[in-house]
Parts: C-alpha cells; sequence; structure tokens
C-alpha cells in the first residue's frame, strides 16, 4: 500500500534561532521523508535565502507568504488581534482549510495555542485542550523505549475540571500509544499523596471516574517525586500546577549544569572527576535528549499541532515535523475520540 | 573529431546537448560497486530520468531540431547505452563517448575524471558543424562540472571570453596539452554567436540552487524535468500540451503527484523564473479536452493547486540579474570531485 502523502505547516518565524533554523529543519526532512511535504508559512524572501543555501528537495516544499509575525515576548491575544497576517495564525488557518494536514511551530506557546483555538475545533467531547509535555525520566517506556513521559496540561487549562482531567487522562494515553507505541500507557493524576482521596476536589472526583474507566490503564495518583523517576507514562493535571512542574524540572536541570560548571571551574580534583564521568554524562544526555523527541502537541483539536521548543535547532524542527506526520498518519484525534467513547 | 550519427537534410534552427548519467539516465557512480553494476547493467535495467525521454521526445516532435548527446560514459558502453535510448524513444544526431580505455593506456590519469578536456573540445567541435543561427539549450547535472563547462562554452561562442582567460582557465582545470589544443581549435573555426538560451542543471545531489547563482539566469537549476519543461513553456521550446504530456509521464511512472508538481512550479517561481504566461497557457491547455490528465485527477483540483501556489507567493521575486562569470572565481567547479582543490558544496 502507498504511504499517504502528510502535509506539515511550519511557521517559520517563530524559532529563538530565526526562520533559516525552522527552514534548515524542514529542508532535512524534505530529504529525509518522501511522504512528508513541508509548507513553510513566513516572510517569502527569507525563507527563499535559506533555501537557497540548503540542500533541500524542492518537490517537497512549499511556501506561503506571511508578512507578519509574533515575537516571543509579545501578548498572545494583543499581538494575534493587531497582526492578523501573523505566520503562526497564518498556518494555523491553512492547516484547518485542508492545505496542511498538522502545525509545527517553536514560536510563542500562547500565541500558538490561542491561534489553534481560533482556527481549529475542539473534539467531539473535549471541554478544554491541554498542553502536554515531554520530560525525560529514570525508566524506558513502551516499544520505542523512550526516557520520557507524557505530562499535561503544562499550561493551556489554568483550571481544570475532573472532566477534563478524565479527557487529558485520554488524550495523553492515545498520543502515548501513537508517538511511543506504548500499547497500554500507565496514567496517573499527580497529587498530594497516592490515596485516591488525596488532592484537590477535582483530582478526588477525576481519581473516581479514572478508575472506572474501560480500556484504560489508571495507576492511581503519583506525587511530584514520581515524576523524574517516570512512575507513571502520562502525568495528569490541570495547566497551573503543569506548568510549575514543569518549570521546576527545566530549574534543577539548569541548576546541575550550573553547579557542574562550577565545579569544573573550581577544583582541579574536581575537574578531573568530571572528566572520569564524562563519557556517562554524554550518555545521559544522549538518551535525554529532547531534540529527539521534536516537540510536544496541544491535544484535543481536530487538527494537530505541534509545539517545538522555542531554542529548536534544524534536528529538532525536523523530528518536530515526523512526530506531527506520525500523529496525522494514525489519525490521533480518531484515536482520542474512541478513547473518549469508553 | 566525431561525426554526426545522422544525417539531416535540413538545418536544425535548436540543437539540444545532452549529458547521459546523472542527467538522461539515473545513474550511480559514487563507488567502485556503483561502477561496476553500471558497466554491467543491461539496456532495460537502466532507468531514465523520470520525465526526460518524454521531454526529448517533445522537443524532437517540433523538428527542426538536432539532439546531440556528449556522455563521460565509456565507449565500451555505446551499445548498450544506444540500445535504452531506443527503448525509450529518443533518437539521436550525436553520440559522443568518452575514451577511458585509450585514456588510461597512455597513462592519461588527470582525462579520466576530468570534464572540461573532454566535453569543452566535444561540444565546440559539434557547434563549429552547427548553423550559426542554431539556438541551443543544454542539459547537465550536478554531480561534476556541467555548469561550469556549458556556460564557459556559451560564452566562449559569444565571444565573451579573453584567449588569456581561457588559457587560464584550462591550465587551472589540469587540461592536457593536446585537448586545449583541440579547444582552441575549434574555438577557432566557431562563427561568434550567441545562440545558448538555457542550460539546465539536473539536481541530482540536491545541491542547493544558488550553488549555481555565480552563472547568471541563464542556468536553471532543476529539481526534476517538469521543471525544465515549464521553463522551455515559458522560452517557447514547448506547447502547454506538450508539457501536460511530459508531466502525465512523471506522474504515471515515477510516483509523482498534483503536490510534487506544483510545489517544483512554485519553487522556479521563488526563483524569479517569469513563469506567470507559461501558467496560464497551462490552464488554459488543462481546461480544454485532454482525456489522459482527466483521467488522473479531478481538472480543478489541478488548476487549484497550481493557483495557490502563485498565490501564496505575493509578489513574486524579480528574476536575478544577468552577469558576467569569473570562470576563474569559479575554477573549482570544473574540478573532478576527488581534487583536493575542489571545494565542498
Amino acid at each position: 500500500m502507498a504511504t499517504k502523502l502528510i502535509t506539515i505547516a511550519f511557521d517559520v518565524m517563530g524559532s529563538d534561532h530565526g526562520p533559516a533554523e525552522v527552514v534548515r529543519g524542514a529542508a532535512q526532512l524534505s530529504l529525509e521523508s518522501p511522504h512528508i511535504h513541508a509548507l513553510l508559512v513566513g516572510d517569502r524572501a527569507l525563507i527563499d535565502d535559506a533555501l537557497a543555501e540548503t540542500k533541500h528537495s524542492g518537490e517537497r516544499i512549499s511556501v506561503q507568504h506571511a508578512s507578519e509575525h509574533i515575537g516571543m515576548d509579545e501578548k498572545p491575544g494583543e499581538a494575534l488581534a493587531r497582526k492578523p497576517d501573523a505566520s503562526v495564525s497564518v498556518a494555523a488557518r491553512l492547516v484547518a482549510e485542508g492545505e496542511a494536514d498538522a502545525l509545527v511551530s517553536a514560536g510563542n506557546t500562547g500565541a500558538c495555542v490561542l491561534s489553534c483555538a481560533r482556527h481549529f475545533q475542539l473534539l467531539p467531547g473535549v471541554r478544554r485542550a491541554a498542553l502536554a509535555a515531554v520530560y525525560p525520566t529514570r525508566d524506558r517506556h513502551g516499544e520505542k523505549a523512550d526516557p520520557f513521559s507524557l505530562i499535561l496540561d503544562v499550561g493551556a487549562t489554568v483550571e481544570a475540571t475532573a472532566e477534563d482531567l478524565v479527557t487529558f487522562a485520554v488524550m495523553g494515553a492515545a498520543y502515548a500509544r501513537i508517538i511511543s507505541r506504548n500499547e497500554n500507557p500507565k496514567v496517573a493524576l499527580l497529587s498530594n499523596g497516592t490515596e485516591p482521596n488525596k488532592g484537590p476536589r477535582q483530582v478526588v472526583e477525576a481519581h473516581a471516574a479514572l478508575s472506572a474507566m474501560a480500556g484504560l490503564k489508571f495507576i492511581g495518583n503519583v506525587e511530584g517525586v514520581d515524576i523524574p523517576k517516570g512512575t507513571a507514562d502520562v502525568v495528569v493535571t490541570d495547566g497551573f500546577v503543569g506548568n510549575v512542574c514543569l518549570k521546576m524540572l527545566e530549574g534543577v536541570h539548569d541548576t546541575v549544569v550550573e553547579l557542574a560548571q562550577y565545579a569544573y571551574k573550581e577544583s582541579l580534583r574536581w575537574r578531573a572527576g568530571l572528566a572520569m564521568l564524562s563519557g556517562g554524562i554524554q550518555r545521559i544526555k544522549d538518551i535525554t535528549d529532547w531534540e529527539q523527541y521534536g516537540g510536544a502537541p496541544v491535544l484535543g483539536f481536530d487538527r494537530i499541532f505541534i509545539k517545538a521548543h522555542g531554542r529548536s535547532k534544524a534536528r529538532a524542527i525536523s523530528n518536530a515535523g515526523k512526530v506531527a506526520a506520525k500523529a496525522v498518519a494514525h489519525e490521533l484525534g480518531k484515536a482520542i475520540q474512541q478513547g473518549l467513547a469508553r | 573529431m566525431s561525426l554526426p550519427d545522422r544525417i539531416d537534410p535540413r538545418p536544425p534552427r535548436r540543437i539540444y546537448r545532452w549529458d547521459l548519467d546523472k542527467t538522461y539516465l539515473q545513474t550511480e557512480f559514487d563507488s567502485l560497486r556503483d561502477l561496476l553494476r553500471t558497466a554491467f547493467q543491461k539496456a532495460h535495467e537502466k532507468q531514465a530520468v523520470p520525465g526526460a525521454s518524454a521531454l526529448i521526445r517533445e522537443l524532437a516532435s517540433n523538428g527542426d531540431s538536432r539532439l546531440c548527446i556528449v556522455s563521460g560514459s565509456p565507449k565500451q558502453l555505446r551499445s548498450v547505452l544506444e540500445e535504452k535510448l531506443k527503448l525509450d524513444g529518443v533518437v539521436w544526431d550525436e553520440f559522443v563517448l568518452k575514451d577511458n580505455v585509450g585514456n588510461l593506456m597512455r597513462g592519461r590519469f588527470r582525462a579520466l575524471r576530468g570534464q572540461v578536456g573532454y566535453k569543452l573540445p566535444a561540444i565546440l567541435e559539434s557547434r563549429a558543424n552547427a548553423p550559426v543561427e542554431a539556438e541551443e539549450v543544454l542539459f547537465g547535472d550536478d554531480a561534476e562540472a556541467d555548469a561550469f563547462i556549458y556556460s564557459l562554452y556559451a560564452d566562449m561562442i559569444a565571444g565573451r571570453v579573453d584567449e588569456r582567460v581561457l588559457q587560464q582557465i584550462l591550465d587551472a582545470a589540469a587540461v592536457y596539452p593536446d585537448e586545449a589544443k583541440r579547444v582552441l581549435t575549434a574555438w577557432k573555426k566557431t562563427p561568434v554567436a550567441d545562440p545558448v538560451r538555457r542550460i539546465f542543471i539536473h539536481l541530482d545531489r540536491l545541491t542547493p540552487p544558488a550553488h549555481f547563482a555565480n552563472y547568471g539566469p541563464r542556468v536553471v537549476p532543476v529539481f526534476n524535468y517538469f521543471q525544465a519543461a515549464l521553463v522551455l513553456l515559458a522560452d517557447g521550446h514547448l506547447t502547454a500540451p506538450q508539457v501536460i504530456k511530459i508531466a502525465v509521464e512523471m506522474v504515471q511512472s515515477a510516483g509523482h503527484n498534483i503536490i510534487t508538481l506544483s510545489n517544483s512550479f512554485q519553487d522556479l517561481l521563488r526563483r524569479g523564473l517569469p513563469l506567470q504566461q507559461a501558467a496560464a497557457a497551462l490552464v488554459q491547455a488543462l481546461e480544454g479536452p485532454n482525456a489522459l490528465i482527466q483521467a488522473l485527477r479531478p481538472m480543478p483540483d489541478i488548476i487549484s493547486a497550481f493557483t495557490k501556489r502563485l498565490a501564496a507567493l505575493g509578489t513574486p521575486p524579480p528574476p536575478p540579474p544577468a552577469q558576467a562569470v569569473d570562470y576563474l572565481e569559479l575554477i573549482h567547479h570544473a574540478l573532478p570531485r576527488t581534487h583536493k582543490g575542489r571545494k565542498t558544496q
């Protein structure tokens, strides 16, 4: 059977590294994945300049000019109102109109989510969308042996009801099934204790609902300490708590790196010790290399959106495109709907 | 000097010069294994680049043209290559192959990989025998030095290259003295004219198009022969129905589709090729009765795909400016890929 052709719209203007890096990522994708076509949305002249210098397949790339873009520090709502031709908005519209099958952006997260909310439809049974994030864990997950778990929501829905949390659990499980090839992912609620009655009312209610749900491997509540251990494949929480957790995980990582740099400068013995550990440190870096994962999805819409990290380089952008194409090919939306119908 | 393989009583109005490997044929010769496999392939096992044979046939069907092939393949492959061309329905007028065994026997190792000392005299000698008014379109690829050699050839016969500069180029390209003499002799026999309209470079290695920017707008790197057909439609060498025939062959035999073809069209527009009128002619032809393409895809989808790609760009970029080519600056393009002086792409 012929592989289905999939077109991914890339918001070229969003990355911290500038448009050329996103163009290079899409160009890399055009060489590696013949069934994926890239629709590059952004300033045509900048895109053309970057493409002309980059090895790519011209048959698998097209360009949609967008005259504006939204910066990382802009307020999403105001910026989208002021800039109707912003690249992320144009890209989301093209996906909604069927010109592309999914959207990838490394830009302003708020503007991305808002653009999706304006142009895409929520799936039947989904009240609020969820922004998911992947994070490195001690344990491996799924057929691919991913060293990553999924946490959602990390910021799209600040206050989630019990019903929302149940929906997030179903959406996260569907995503893990498709992307991590984890047929039966372990799903958990994040709380301040493992007992079913621990946590705020909505968490307790969601626990009861998820426990009774068929077709979902709900393992109960997990605590913050379980997140880096990888106790669960999918950790469910509301956007406020999820965002705090995610930032804390990033902060811990940055602090560890800074401490290592401090130790390296401070003492010759510590430097020697770090040098001896360098092989192991590199291995840890390799297995927790977020660039291989490409990005994180916004779940709940009828279209696929993958949010790539703002610091994404070409490889991460290319991988985000592959993740998006995989979600399209395996009909993630349909899988979520089937999960919700149970 | 090579003699014409076919004698046509009418003088040609147009001459199409083609390279074979990686331009017409999908050939791999990057490793010894590839070379051996290529050497022992039978005619029916050889694959043409999608659209290439259809393009040649359509260009030939207009009449008054000559097809001249100059290939770096060894003379020993002549019969199998001729058989392949015949299988594809390609009729040629000149077919020049490289005397690699002769070069080897005489210890001329530079000539085994070098292209300038082989192709430049071959096409100059062919031109010396052509009518002065015959215009030319050349087809090569990005694997070796085709853009360099074809551009130099075009500028030499147009009188834009100084003999002293040519000598420096030949020296820098490590051309043997007898080859250099052939170049100068043929050049002096060739009447001054500016007949080369286009040089198409098939991007077999997907070399970034900007790599060829220094050759000016006459050199058009193409990802496929639908792109070449579009430019030749704009240049008046093909009609819109002929371009559709080429596209149909690419769809039927090589898995091309509405997206790859419309993306190819937009790629050329973004590089400043003035194709708006060609696009309009194509739309008109698509709207007419054409049972073959109607069977492939609903017509409105095709027209809509091309129209959208055009509209997506806003104001099209201006065509790149014509410029003098500094061949000495680009000499690394003329050196074999294994040469230490060749810059990486």
